[in-house]
């Protein structure tokens, strides 16, 4: 054995770069540049399930999307860029890249899906896509510079995986699944800017066993054993469980620079939001299923 | 001409959006009242066990200390260019310094032009490799710079006096023993980090290996590396400088392992005792004729599968049964011939593993490697001119520029007319 490991610590933010974000500083609410955040991680991770990506890279993407948006303001940067370049990017990192024409036409149909728009394909090779594509190229290169090219996202679902084989609860029938959902939820959140990987892995089988109702070995307690903190735990969980406690009025989030002034007055899509049909927010993150998706060794 | 599957393969492609939508959403989606995540329930139910209010969304951040922090990329005026040191196929380096603290770095600037894929993977793997593999023989990384633009992107690393390949070319005698040896666990110990974690780095050779005044080798060029291990199909190839290529790569071999590295490691150990490269070829085929000639004609016998190998019907019956290998190192002792050995042995599976060479005997037997602090030290070429990149590239194409006409040992495309060895009959 070498002495030396590899530094796979994920970045994590100091305590003035998370409270004063740079939108913040530039006139976004709190509640507004969560919903924008929102509105990203549920672009990345839906546009991940139409590409067929791994959950991973689906994660990796939206933890970059995060990050990003610590260096930058959600006024200068678009939603639907960056997490295009969030895609793109996370796909080439867990070695499973994506073409162009398929990242564009996924995000050309969910765009206009969340807008409630007519679903009319893209034309090919038409004017939008060269659009997309030249803010995905930009974008990319945009999260590598203001990331440093510290690109490479440690997730927590392998680890929580072992988890579950230590704790004896792989063979449950709705722990294992509940808890990856958890994991995915929680990517809209900050938990993974501010924890590490095995501390959330706790967290969420934490929620999913008091969910289910097993009880889970207390003396020595089992988190103890595996390394985390129960206040820790409760506040990652408590994260996760306040987003079932904040709608997201989707179709009247802004995808493009353009529609980010009109937002911020409260004037983008007012009619859809208060006329029928009701604005919508699709079914739950957590859609992807923990079986048959690539559990990377190095997630 | 194998061209590379990274920056040609095409991804998982929904054979058109809408096809793909229904099954996607097993829900419809829903009004925004009555939007829930689909895992609402159990919050409740574990609010009601604890008798509780709903949580608050608060932020408590945990200590960061010993994390790295988020940063941008600073510009590349923080250092000031004083010479190219190699202007290599894929990048040119240089010399240069730091204006503030005055110190002397390298910056090698990415090629990044004609991209058709964005950012190449190729370089987005050298760089992470390079910034998670922190390792005393490994050379380090400061940091990412930019340009003016957005294709300028200069990886900033510890100025090294030498690299290996021009180190030897202007020797007048080989390393000692006792040299070969550090210079050997040094390399070793870089490599036993890599493998331990998965990585790859398919192109060691000299000139990929720095070496600085104070007898320390550190590991450059991740500009192939890769990770492997995950099911990922098909690794890509051709990887790995010709003459450090192994056999199941000349071979055809699909997937491959931590095994290639060490062949190559074995190419550069008998450089070290000899200071020539063991198995100059100039074409693939004179290559696989080399080894055979040196090291025997493989056989299922010895190598379990070769025979199945995509080209190893190609390669005609050749009538050299024997291992050669102690000829070309007359002075080597039992040992070192026998670590040798064990590096270049046909069968990947059966080949020594980094951890192993590492307890090999030949380290322990006298003499004892050297300490770096008494190598010899030369004057540095860095400091002088710019040096063109003489010596084999790695294979091109594996660069992933997006340029894949060019055969990828295009350097060596006229062996191929006047190599007098056997040709593959491809
Ligand atoms: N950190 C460094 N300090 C000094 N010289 C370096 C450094 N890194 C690279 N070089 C020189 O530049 C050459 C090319 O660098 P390398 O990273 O191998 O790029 P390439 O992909 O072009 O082969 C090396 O062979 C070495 O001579
Ligand atoms: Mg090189």
């Amino acid at each position: 054995m070498s002495q030396v490991k590899l530094s796979l610590q994920n970045a994590l933010l100091t305590l003035e770069q998370l409270q004063q974000t740079p939108s913040r500083e530039d006139g976004i609410t709190e509640e507004q540049e969560d919903h924008l955040r929102q509105l990203g991680c549920h672009l990345i991770q839906h546009a991940g399930i139409l590409l067929k990506l791994p959950q991973v890279a689906m994660a990796t993407g939206q933890i970059l999307f995060q990050r990003f948006f610590y260096q930058a303001s959600l006024r200068k940067f678009a939603v639907r860029d960056i997490s295009m370049g969030s895609v793109f990017l996370a796909a080439k990192v867990e070695e499973c890249p994506i073409r162009f024409l398929d990242l564009v036409n996924v995000f050309d149909h969910l765009i206009k899906k969340f807008h409630r728009l007519p679903l009319d394909p893209m034309p090919a090779y038409q004017q939008t896509f060269y659009t997309l594509k030249d803010a995905t190229v930009v974008a990319e290169m945009q999260i590598l510079k203001k990331l440093s090219f510290n690109v490479h996202v440690q997730t927590p679902y392998a680890i929580m995986i072992n988890y579950l084989k230590v704790l004896e609860l792989m063979d449950h029938p709705i722990i294992p699944q509940l808890a990856w959902s958890y994991l995915n939820d929680g990517l809209r959140t900050s938990i993974y800017i501010c924890y590490q990987p095995p501390t959330i892995a706790c967290s969420v089988i934490w929620l999913a066993a008091m969910k289910e109702n097993v009880a889970l070995p207390t003396s020595p307690a089992w988190w103890e054993v595996l390394d985390a903190k129960l206040e820790d735990i409760e506040n990652i969980a408590g994260h996760i469980t306040s987003l079932y406690h904040r709608p997201l009025p989707i179709s009247t989030l802004p995808f493009t620079i353009e529609q980010v002034e009109p937002y911020l007055r409260g004037e983008l899509n007012k009619n859809a939001s208060n006329g029928s049909p009701a604005a919508a927010a699709t079914g739950s993150l957590s859609s992807t299923s923990i079986k048959g998706t690539r559990v990377s060794r190095f997630s | 001409m194998p061209r590379d599957p990274d920056t040609l393969r095409e991804g998982p492609r929904p054979p058109s959006v809408d096809d793909n939508m229904t099954p996607v959403y097993s829900q419809e989606p829903e009004d925004q009242e009555t939007y829930r995540h689909r895992s609402q329930t159990p919050v409740d139910t574990y609010r009601e066990q604890a008798g509780e209010a709903a949580p608050e969304y608060h932020i408590e951040v945990p200590e960061t200390e010993q994390h790295p922090v988020l940063t941008q990329c600073r510009s590349v005026e923080n250092y000031e260019k004083l010479n190219r040191i190699s202007e290599g196929t894929y990048g040119v380096v240089y010399r240069a310094r730091d204006r503030i603290t005055g110190e002397i770095v390298a910056l090698k600037k990415l090629k990044l032009d004609q991209e058709k894929n964005g950012f190449p993977i190729t370089s987005l793997r050298e760089i992470y490799t390079l910034l998670l593999a922190k390792h005393p023989h490994i050379v380090n990384v400061r940091e990412i710079v930019v340009g003016d633009t957005l294709t300028q992107i200069f990886i900033v690393m510890d100025f090294i006096e030498h690299d290996l390949k021009e180190l030897m070319s202007g020797m007048r005698s080989p390393f000692l023993q006792s040299e070969v040896k550090t210079l050997m666990l040094q390399l070793l110990s870089a490599t036993e980090l890599l493998h331990e974690n998965w990585i790859l780095h398919r192109d060691l050779k000299t000139s990929n290996l720095l070496l600085n005044n104070k007898g320390e080798i550190k590991v450059a060029d991740f500009g192939l590396a890769r990770r492997y291990g995950e099911p990922q199909g098909v690794l890509t190839q051709p990887v790995v400088t010709l003459w450090y290529r192994s056999p199941e790569l000349l071979l055809g071999a699909k997937q491959y392992t931590t095994a290639v590295d060490i062949w190559s490691i074995g190419c550069i150990f008998a450089e070290f005792v000899n200071n020539e490269p063991l198995l100059p070829a100039r074409s693939e085929a004179e290559q696989l004729e080399k080894i055979f000639k040196l090291l025997g004609m493989p056989n299922d016998k010895i190598w379990p599968g070769f025979s199945k190998l995509p080209l190893a019907s190609h390669v005609p019956n050749f009538v050299q049964p024997y291992n050669l290998l102690r000829s070309r190192l007359p002075y080597l002792t039992e040992n070192g011939l026998d670590l040798m050995s064990k590096m270049l042995t046909y069968d990947p599976t059966r080949r020594i593993t980094a951890e192993d060479a590492l307890k090999h005997p030949y380290f322990s037997e006298a003499p004892p490697p050297k300490h770096p602090s008494m190598f010899p030290t030369w004057p540095s070429k860095g400091e002088k001119t710019a040096k063109k990149n003489a010596s084999p590239s790695a294979p091109q194409a594996v660069h992933g520029h997006g340029q894949d006409e060019e055969e990828a040992g295009g350097l060596f495309n006229f062996a191929n007319q006047e190599s007098t060895g056997f040709r593959l009959k491809v």
